[in-house]
């Protein structure tokens, strides 16, 4: 009852509750000097001179002081044909790409005293013409960000054929043209670091507010020159990622640098300011598709070129690409049909860079491929959940390898559409619509359906040929002289409540009590490498090297208990801490005193290895686990001033078993909460300038307290044949679905008058000009 | 620190039922004041912008942006901080609801939460699911969807309710 499927209350959560976590701006070192960078105006230019006041020149640091000591630029290639490498040197060289790129770092006493110092600092500039949009940037004849390319895109890819004589009898050709939004990640703690040189242990220690520890040191190394082992990297509590975390940034390197420079302790702190104009963003894409179909509705062929907004530099490790690569190869989501073509785009602009956001490119393509499923319904008169289900992979051809050779591993996608259908009461839905609302809003409800690959493998990333490649994730477990446990493991917990669900799996095992589990986790100097957390693996890949790890130190205290029970091997079990042979029993601490302090009770051939171990872990399968879901929600439009109010939201998900439900149900409702945000709030414009227009937390607006509805959550649990007790990834279903429901839904209720919404964020502004488009071209 | 600007003024208050007296710049918000200062990092900075709620803090029993505050104009008052509570009635019923229902993640907006919750439970015995959202809307968490929020809020107003 405290093992994998149990509702365990989290073993973090006092701390936590009681201000009491350590989270990176809590950490003082004697002697620490705080940081401030400077930061670039525009978004597009040359520098041609710093104007630093000399009574501070000591406490200003640029590239010119970096590059000489032999600093190297951040650089993130993909090995894939034809990707264009970008270089940022981590303060801007000769030029700099978008407004907010550091230019000059500070030093002071205090922060507020190195912030006064980076606002003395002046550049002086040769501006240069910013590329702003996507699609004008990939033209031919957009100035180029990087002078030494010939335009402006890192990366085209192409999957599939050309099948235009397959379909060209198609009785339903829907075509859209759609665009999704920058966004910023905001995670509630900012990105943070405090940086020093260990004396005695002759390392550079960064303590820095990241999802991957190991990365970060990798990343450190190759920029600084420095071997990994004179570099330690320590992930404190970190509030929160969502991938935001999951890069080297440029502020690391710059920290890092100069603390050895120095000789003293430095503490770096994002402001908010920073994190919305300086910081990597996401999720900015234009479609354009054409999807064809038979009079039923039954898919035929998806034809789309799409173009992602990259930004000025290729992040390190996930490089430029990883958006609009994964687009080509998930757009066509959990359908099954005969004919894809996709082109993609990854468009270098003066914008952030981008970094992978909670469902990278998922959320888009959903957005795009479930608006299709919506818009081929309404030409051939369906309801929109029975064209789905046409398409849907279904349960008899599980596993299924689809048109993209993507292996969805089990489960049954149509069931969970049925139920929510169901569970959404669609058919009252109508029947209000049909009655008209007393307050006149208009009724409308939607649905979506998609799946998540999650807990990637090693070919999965060897093909894409970026800084990381997962391999067999590790993990270290030692069972302490008192019968404790220690886990050490490589990836990095920031919400996701791993102390206690690693606990729960090693228990399910050990039978050791949940609160003597101790897991030690983000200390590259205490944890075997790992890529770190990203991409939905952290439970089925560490997890599932604990639970390895576990099972081979049972089966050592097994046979030093059939020694000390004088039992054969084979008679002695492992049952709730205890090991037992007929009526003779003895503890996991009793032989733990035993290897420590009484060795020489030991059987002559026990394993020198004793009650600690390192295990790694893949899954059976590559390809990473695929979880599913159907969202459905219904909304009420207000058509007067085009506000969207969520009336009920429902969620029908399966990640395969679940460790701890209410942790599965925390990510889900979370993940759902941001998805509100893309669909209705959130959203970075830039002007025609390159200048970001949204640098507060009033004009980027996050879903609040009375934006998020209460959501509903049913589970299916399909296990994986692929993992250990068959657990998926789902730390990032949540936040896929959120914006295409919202959008079918607010369709589905314009309808009656005629208007389509087709970009994202569907804000009142965007709703009351759909409706006045429909008045003025009425529907055929 | 704040104690090397020169036109820093000595700051005498109650800090958690203990006084304090130290140097601070005019510009030193009382977040900043409490977490250089007086090492009290429970007071989590999310935006410095006066939007997210995560310094949310108690002066003189009213909850405040800690980063909206300036310490010297809170000379001779009562501050309060998630440290504060360890003892507090309302604040243990809060945590044990907030663990039981799954009402946080990272926990970083964690304190402001709590303290902006403690505030609702005290003053609004008689809030429903709506009101308690509404009272709630000047703290924002990025992770947990406030679903574990609004129930566990829900949990300690009903327990109190029934006694």
């Amino acid at each position: 009852m405290f093992g994998v499927g149990a509702r365990v209350r989290r073993k973090e959560d006092d701390r936590l509750l009681r201000g009491r976590g350590r989270f990176v701006a809590d950490i003082a070192l004697v002697g620490m000097r705080e940081l401030a960078f400077v930061r670039s105006p525009v978004a597009h230019a040359r520098i041609l001179s710093f104007d630093i006041p000399e009574q501070v020149r000591r406490q200003v640091f640029t590239w010119q002081d970096l590059e000489p000591a032999g600093v190297r630029p951040i650089r993130a290639a993909s090995g894939l044909p034809g990707f264009k490498v970008s270089e940022q040197p981590p303060l801007a060289a000769d030029k700099v790409r978008f407004a907010g790129e550091p230019i000059a770092v500070t030093v002071a006493a205090t922060r507020a005293e190195a912030e006064d110092i980076a606002s003395q600092v002046i550049a002086e500039f040769d501006e240069l013409p910013p590329n702003v949009d996507m699609l004008a940037a990939a033209a031919p004849g957009a100035p180029c960000v990087h002078e030494h390319w010939s335009d402006n895109i890192f990366l085209e890819t192409r999957v599939g054929q050309s099948f235009e004589k397959d379909v060209a009898a198609a009785p339903v050709r829907i075509s859209r043209s759609i665009r999704t939004q920058r966004q910023c990640i905001v995670p509630l703690e900012g990105k943070g670091l405090v940086a020093h040189w260990d004396r005695q242990a002759e390392q550079l220690v960064l303590y820095t507010a990241t999802q991957m520890p190991h990365i970060v040191r990798s990343g450190l190394s190759e920029c600084l020159g420095l071997p990994l082992e004179a570099i330690r990297v320590i992930a404190p509590d970190v509030g929160g990622g969502f991938g935001w975390k999951g890069l080297l940034q440029p502020e690391e390197v710059v920290a890092a640098w100069l603390c050895l420079h120095l000789g003293c302790p430095l503490r770096w702190m994002e402001d908010r300011r920073e994190h919305l104009v300086a910081a990597a963003n996401a999720r900015e894409h234009h479609y354009e598709i054409t999807a064809y179909a038979d009079a039923d509705g039954r898919l035929l062929g998806v034809d789309a070129d799409a173009w992602v907004d990259a930004g000025a530099y290729s992040i390190y490790p996930f490089s430029a690409c990883l958006e609009a690569a994964q687009v080509g190869s998930i757009l066509p989501g959990p359908y099954d049909f005969p004919h894809y073509r996709c082109r993609t785009f990854s468009v270098c602009t003066n914008k952030p860079p981008i970094v992978p956001f909670r469902g990278v490119a998922r959320a888009n393509v959903c957005f795009a491929m479930e608006q299709i499923i919506d818009a081929i319904a309404a030409a051939v008169g369906r309801e929109a959940w029975e064209v789905r289900l046409l398409n849907l992979v279904p349960p008899e051809k599980m596993p299924f390898d689809n048109i993209t050779g993507k292996h969805f591993d089990s489960g049954d996608y149509p069931e969970s559409l049925r139920r929510a259908v169901a569970g959404i009461d669609l058919a009252s839905v109508r029947r209000r619509q049909l009655q008209g609302e007393p307050d006149g809003r208009l009724v409308g409800v939607g649905f979506a359906t998609y799946c998540e690959q999650g807990a990637h493998g090693t070919a999965v990333y060897h093909g894409w040929g970026i800084p990381m490649v997962p391999g067999y994730e590790q993990v270290q477990a030692r069972i302490t002289a008192d019968g404790g446990l220690e886990l050490r493991a490589g990836i990095q917990s920031h919400g996701q409540g791993m102390e206690t669900s690693f606990a729960q799996v090693a228990h399910e095992v050990l039978g050791i009590p949940l609160e003597r589990i101790r897991l030690v986790h983000g200390d590259t100097g205490l944890t075997p490498y790992s890529t770190g957390t990203w991409g939905s693996r952290s439970m089925v890949m560490a997890g599932g090297a604990v639970a390895t790890a576990c099972r081979r130190l049972a089966d050592r205290l097994r046979r030093i208990a059939a020694h000390l029970l004088q039992a054969r091997l084979e008679d002695v079990t492992l049952s709730g801490g205890m090991l037992q042979s007929g009526q003779a029993d003895i503890t996991i601490a009793e032989i733990a005193r035993t290897w420590y302090l009484a060795p020489q009770l030991l059987p002559a051939d026990v394993d020198p290895g004793g009650l600690e171990i390192t295990a790694g872990y893949k899954p059976k399968s590559d390809h990473g686990t695929f979880s599913y879901a159907t969202h459905a929600a219904v909304v009420a439009v207000d058509a007067e001033v085009g506000l969207v109010e969520i009336l009920d939201y429902l969620v029908v998900e399966d990640a395969g078993t679940m460790v701890n439900p209410a942790i599965v149900e925390g990510q889900i409702f979370g993940g759902v909460a941001q998805g509100i945000g893309t669909a209705l709030y959130e959203c970075s414009p830039y002007d025609d300038a390159g200048q970001p227009m949204a640098s507060t937390l009033m004009d980027y607006l996050l879903p609040g307290f009375t934006e998020v509805p209460a959501i509903r959550i049913e589970h299916m649990e399909t296990p994986s044949p692929y993992t250990e007790f068959g657990v998926k990834g789902l730390g990032e279903g949540g936040v896929i679905a959120p914006s295409a429901v919202l959008c079918n839904a607010i369709n589905d209720a314009l309808k009656a008058r005629g208007a389509v919404v087709t970009d994202q964020p569907v804000t009142p502004a965007r709703i009351l000009a759909a409706l006045r488009n429909a008045r003025a071209e009425p529907p055929p | 620190m704040s104690t090397a600007s020169p036109n820093a003024r000595l700051v005498s208050l109650t800090v958690n039922g203990r006084p304090v007296a130290r140097l601070a710049a005019p510009r030193t918000h009382l977040a900043d004041f409490l977490r250089e200062g007086e090492l009290l990092t429970g007071t989590h900075l999310g935006c410095e912008q006066g939007v997210c709620g995560a310094c949310t803090l108690l002066l003189d029993g009213e909850p405040v942006r800690g980063c909206l505050a300036y310490a010297v104009a809170c000379e001779g008052r009562a501050v309060t901080t998630i440290e504060g509570l360890d003892q507090d009635e309302t604040a243990a019923r809060l945590r044990e609801a907030f663990t039981a229902e799954h009402a946080l993640q990272c926990g970083f907006c964690t304190p402001g939460m709590l303290i902006s919750a403690r505030d609702v439970v005290e003053r609004l015995p008689d809030a429903d699911d709506a009101r308690v959202r509404v009272e709630m809307s000047g703290n924002l968490c990025r992770c947990t969807g406030y679903v574990g929020i609004v129930k566990a809020i829900r949990r300690v107003l009903d327990d109190r309710k029934a006694g």
